[in-house]
């Protein structure tokens, strides 16, 4: 036997090749080949598998161009607010993917909740944090009434409609007759032709596709394989987590990234208020509001309103708020609900550490990641950013004529 | 007769109706039940739980909340009564001087309890679960009181808890004194000769001086109705854990003559973790009129315990929950 102190150098340099070649073959090894399994978890996020956007039955004029127009107008549009500097894009503003940067909107006063992005929401059959509105068209008529956000009224909005001649005749092309005052049912249903113009411009916006997605269609039809390059090692780590161990696409599935479902994820309130009640209440709100799919507003004379008819109740909603999509998340922090936290890198902690929920149960369960994991998944979250598609002239206010 | 005090009277009628016999090794109305906390507003049940969220994120309090700050108060039922029930909640001083151990006829017994009221949320229907902010201002011992009207029969029921906000404990300081205190006497013992540091002493008893009530275990405490009074005198000095003992109890009538023959019970516990003693120990009547043994005392926790004691000579039933720091 070697004595000790002959046995250290050789000790030594062992652990430094060692070291060496674990180094080497970090850097330079490539990532395992997908599975079969992992492939088409893949593809299924892929922009590729989205299908072209059904039609909305409740908006007759959901695919007119015409009420697209008139809806773009109506986007950009300050009048459409108490003092006449808020329009739909202060917060839904196009540079920011239609979001606003801020923890919460901030326009009259602060909103309730963050700012989601508009991009593909008219594939979500639910809409705000809590789905309170069940249509792209009747949601965008509440802001209009919010004291915080636009507040304006229903009779304010349809007279500035009546009065100013271009928005009168354009309204009168697509509705058949000018806006009607005469009784309340008038006003609403005036006011909800102007949420169905909305909401035709609103149809147009669609993420783009992202880095991830050519490399997705990369993996199911070949090509150039320089492709593979599209992600790098750290990106390829987090995707592989991000369909794995991280369990990211229990909610966050298909190719919007989201199930459109409400989960309860444990988050905390922001400083002074208490935890969002979350879909508890908006599933309430949604089956009473005069706007929904089964309302006398809504132009589907069948009233054919599945998700709403079958919609989901019980003790399991309280404090789930809505997945959202995860697709240019750079552009729409802070994240979550009220903006609980101002980076990615804090989502994914909460997440890995799935803490007890103030109310109701955190559906998420503890995942045990390392640091470097949750960096990775990070890596990969940034591959999902893409311009809007939509033509550009939708993407800033209309030019005046 | 203003408004509030218009409020506060069913709740204190309640309050008078309420049997204390519930719970008894609990903060009141608030209990922990296979780990879960539970608040009992009669029969209605609900999961009790207190949050600092800015000071302590996702830490979950179930009854003495450590920091103050800005506490949310959260109650998710287990009873759909709850649901449909009108709620109120009120939070107040307590000024029972009796701690942790007040109970619902201690708050019926304050005259004017608007004047130690914190916070007062008025009644209403809130589904699904309830919350409620309040932001604590300063520490010390406060008292929840929460009313249900429930919906069907319109009943009103009450829970009553009291609760710590802030580090109200005796915190480290004792022990840091106490080690100086061993040291000292280390020297001394060292330096026989020499004469103690008379100021040094001094000091350190003058520290000790406020902690003196929790080192005393001869005190007479007077039962809950004042029929008698209970003195204990443990034969393990000091006493510790895990370490099976007796104890001599002197219980006298309320004049200070012995009571003889008298039933006496005994059972204790730990409120903070919702458990018992380890042991049941046993009372039994000595030759000394008014002196009577407990056979079987065993604590296996350090911590607050309560002990209760049950007093009945036939004349009186009466009883007195004893705190006691392990």
């Amino acid at each position: 036997m070697l004595p000790i102190r002959r046995s250290i150098l050789p000790l030594l340099l062992s652990l430094a090749l060692l070291t060496f070649v674990f180094y080497y073959w970090q850097r330079f090894s490539q990532p395992a080949p997908w599975t079969d399994a992992e492939l088409q978890q893949i593809a299924s996020l892929s922009l590729a598998a989205l299908p072209p956007l059904p039609p909305d039955p409740s908006n007759a004029v959901a695919d007119d161009p015409r009420a697209a127009e008139f809806g773009h107008r109506l986007f950009f549009d300050p009048r459409l607010s108490a003092n006449g500097n808020i329009s739909c894009a202060t917060c839904h503003q196009p540079i920011r993917n239609f979001s606003d940067g801020l923890p919460r909107a901030v326009a009259l006063g602060m909103s309730k909740r963050n700012t989601p992005s508009i991009a593909g929401s008219a594939y979500s059959p639910w809409f705000y944090w809590d789905g309170r509105k069940d249509s792209q068209w009747s949601q965008a008529l509440a802001p209009l009434e919010d004291p915080n956000e636009h507040g304006s009224s229903r009779l304010q909005v349809i007279s500035l409609i009546a009065s100013v001649s271009d928005y009168r005749r354009r309204y009168e092309t697509l509705f058949g007759q000018p806006p009607r005052l005469e009784s309340q049912d008038d006003i609403n249903r005036a006011f909800a032709n102007v949420g169905k113009a909305l909401a035709a411009y609103e149809r147009k916006l669609m993420p783009g596709k992202s880095r991830f997605d050519r490399y997705a269609d990369y993996l199911q039809t070949g090509g150039d394989p320089k492709q593979q390059d599209l992600l790098n090692k750290d990106e390829i780590a987090g995707l592989r987590l991000f369909i794995g161990a991280a369990r990211c696409t229990e909610c966050h599935n298909g190719p919007l990234f989201t199930n459109f479902e409400f989960h309860n994820t444990g988050l905390l309130p922001p400083a002074g208020e208490l935890p969002d009640r979350g879909r508890i209440d908006g599933v309430r709100e949604v089956l009473q509001d005069p706007f929904n799919c089964l309302g006398q507003y809504s132009d589907d004379p069948a009233h054919n309103c599945p998700e709403l008819r079958y919609v989901r109740t019980g003790p399991e909603l309280i404090g789930a708020t809505r997945t959202p999509s995860l697709r240019n998340l750079a552009n729409t922090m802070p994240f979550q609900s009220k903006g609980q936290h101002a980076t990615l890198s804090g989502v994914l902690e909460h997440y890995n550490r799935a803490p007890l929920a103030m109310i109701g149960h955190n559906e998420a369960t503890e995942l045990g990641l390392a640091d470097w994991q949750l960096r990775q998944l990070e890596a990969f979250l940034g591959t999902l950013a893409a311009p809007i598609d939509a033509a550009p002239e939708w993407l800033k206010a209309p030019a005046t004529d | 007769m203003t408004a509030a005090r218009l409020r506060r009277w069913p709740a204190v009628a309640t309050l008078l109706c309420l049997c204390s016999s519930t719970a008894v090794f609990a903060h009141g109305g608030v209990v922990s039940e296979n780990d879960l906390c539970i608040i009992n507003i009669g029969y209605l049940k609900a999961h009790f739980k207190i949050y600092v969220p800015a000071a302590t994120a996702h830490e979950e309090y179930c009854e003495d909340i450590p920091i103050r700050g800005e506490s949310v108060f959260i109650m998710e039922y287990q009873h759909d009564g709850l649901s449909a029930a009108k709620i109120d909640f009120r939070i107040v001083r307590n000024v029972t001087g009796k701690g942790i151990y007040a109970r619902s006829e201690d708050v019926a017994n304050i005259d004017d309890l608007d004047a130690i009221t914190v916070h007062y949320a008025p009644a209403a229907v809130f589904p699904d679960v309830y919350m409620l902010l309040h932001d604590f201002e300063s520490d010390g011992e406060y008292i929840g009181i929460v009313t249900a009207a429930t919906a069907d029969n319109g009943k009103t029921y009450t829970a009553v808890f009291p609760f710590e906000v802030g580090d109200t404990g005796i915190g480290v300081w004792p022990w840091i004194l106490g080690g100086l205190l061993v040291l000292q006497l280390n020297f001394w013992f060292w330096s026989r000769r020499r004469k103690p540091a008379a100021g040094t002493t001094a000091v350190l008893l003058l520290a000790l001086l406020p902690y003196a009530p929790l080192f005393a275990d001869d005190d007479t405490w007077p039962t809950d109705a004042g029929h008698f009074s209970v003195s204990y005198q443990p034969d393990l000095d000091p006493l510790q854990i895990n370490k099976i003992h007796t104890w001599m109890l002197t219980v006298n009538h309320a004049d200070g003559t012995p009571v003889a023959n008298a039933t006496v019970t005994l059972d204790g516990g730990m409120p903070s973790h919702n458990h018992g003693l380890p042991t049941q120990p046993a009372v039994l009547a000595t030759a000394n009129p008014g002196e009577y043994k407990v056979e079987g005392m065993r604590f296996h926790m350090q911590g607050d315990w309560v002990i209760a004691i049950k007093i009945d000579d036939g004349e009186h039933r009466d009883m007195v929950m004893i705190p006691l720091r392990l």
